[in-house]
């Protein structure tokens, strides 16, 4: 008996879980007849952005969330500060988060280092040391 | 490669005399690289009708001044312009918001990102000493990018200007641990110069910057709608179509806020004047007549969709095919 609704029951479940865990499938949103133009579609066009740029930054915010992720930002976090991004900086942040500048503060010195920003400080060129002005 | 040269020159000179081949070899380094260095930073200058517009002494007070702890400047500093135009947040909750683990710092596109989170436009600056004064001039805190060191070891800081004296040549400044940090406009300008001068303003929907291109204010306006929703931008449009009356795009977009908040018959009068200011503008002729149409004014309807299908470009075919969709039905 138990093996009988085990034989109908099984399938079921899998077909369930199978069908569960796979990603809606994202119907492409046909504008219907009585939308309108959003600005940002119109801005894009203006700029001469194409069809296959915009892809690209729409694509962008799934490299952006991973990459937030492996730079060690709360997972709670991250959904929020990928969806305050514009679309152009989430393509930036995606192609070149290791090149962009980090306001940081500090500065990894070794001694020669040290004496060159000494003297760079000196003539006000740099502002390492608070001391020299 | 100069270095070995000026050695063996020397060497030609004074054979045997080591001691002053290398002191004569580091001095010609230190004066080549004084002159490679020194060439790039010179005192700006501002144009004449800056100085003449300015007074010769502002400082915009109140601004809450946050110590950055660790690496937090990029956190304190958005505290500070964000305090200022009325948010009430702190440095701690902005810490997990902007900042970045493993860059021990954190990135422009982040820092107006988190802007927009709080209900504030970020705009970005021209890159140009003037236009960083007359903001701070009209009571607007600058945030600034820097490289207090060289580019070849990088100390990229943010700070927020927040005043300045023309006489004397300098910047006031809330930067690191230090409340009204006076810079000269030469050093500032020189370590501000490496981030190619990079700069914005945090404004609440409604205000607009002292100086700012239709096209900077059209797009950082364009962004915050995406990010907070038509009803917030309102009033931002409004203000830009009032700086900007001209601007057809403008007319367009404010259309575009009214119609999402159901005012459709306010976006219509938009969508008029946009079309009124720039008669080639196929998309906002376009939204006319889509917005008319879902009002029942169908022969203007027709008329505006008419005008919208006769314009080459990106929006024809959807022109087009909304006038057949009216004559048929």
């Amino acid at each position: 008996m138990m093996k009988t609704i085990c034989r109908y029951l099984t399938p079921l479940i899998i077909a369930a879980l199978v069908l569960g865990s796979m990603p809606v499938v994202a119907a492409p949103q046909a504008a219907s007849a009585s939308d309108l133009v959003t600005t940002q579609d119109a801005m894009d066009s203006e700029r001469g952005q194409g069809d296959r740029e915009r892809i690209h930054e729409i694509l962008a915010r799934d490299d952006v969330r991973d990459q937030l992720v492996a730079q060690g930002v709360d997972v709670a976090e991250v959904e929020a500060r990928v969806a305050a991004l514009s679309d152009a900086e989430a393509a930036q942040m995606a192609d070149q988060l290791e090149q962009l500048p980090a306001g940081a503060s500090v500065i990894g010195a070794l001694f020669a280092v040290f004496v060159i920003l000494l003297v760079t400080d000196i003539l006000g060129l740099t502002n390492v040391y608070p001391f020299t002005r | 490669m100069t270095l070995y040269r000026s050695r063996s020159f020397a060497n030609a000179v004074h054979p045997g005399n080591t001691l002053w081949n290398a002191r004569l070899a580091g001095v010609l380094a230190l004066v080549l690289c004084s002159v490679i260095i020194s060439g790039c930073a010179s005192a700006p200058r501002l144009d004449d009708a800056t100085q003449d517009a300015l007074p010769r002494q502002a400082v915009i007070e109140e601004v809450p001044f946050h110590g950055q702890r660790d690496y937090q400047c990029g956190p304190a500093s958005l505290a500070m312009v964000l305090n200022h135009s009325g948010v009430d947040i702190d440095v701690d909750n902005l810490i997990p918001q902007v900042f970045l683990p493993g860059r021990e710092g954190s990135v422009q596109p982040e820092m107006l990102a988190t802007v927009r989170r709080h209900g504030r436009i970020a705009f970005p600056l021209d890159n140009r000493l003037e236009a960083l004064l007359t903001e701070i001039d009209a009571g607007h805190p600058v945030v600034v990018m820097q490289n207090l060191s060289l580019p070849a070891w990088p100390l990229w800081h943010y700070a927020v200007a927040i005043g300045f004296d023309l006489d004397s040549n300098e910047l006031i400044l809330h930067s690191g641990m230090e409340p009204e940090r006076i810079e000269s406009f030469r050093r500032f300008d020189a370590t501000w110069a490496r981030s190619e001068r990079w700069a914005f303003i945090a404004l609440p929907p409604g205000e607009m910057p002292a100086q700012v291109s239709q096209s900077t204010a059209m797009q950082a306006i364009t962004d915050f709608e995406s990010v907070q929703g038509p009803e917030n931008t309102l009033s931002a449009w409004e203000a830009l179509v009032e700086r900007f009356p001209e601007a057809g795009m403008g007319h367009f977009a404010l259309g575009n806020a009214r119609y999402a908040t159901q005012d459709p018959k306010g976006a219509i009068a938009a969508f008029r004047r946009a079309v009124q200011e720039d008669d080639t503008l196929a998309v906002a002729w376009l939204n006319l007549g889509l917005a008319l149409r879902a009002e029942q004014h169908l022969n203007e309807a027709a008329e505006a969709l008419k005008r919208a299908a006769e314009l080459p470009g990106p929006w024809q075919p959807r022109a087009r095919q909304a006038l057949d969709g009216l004559s048929a039905g």
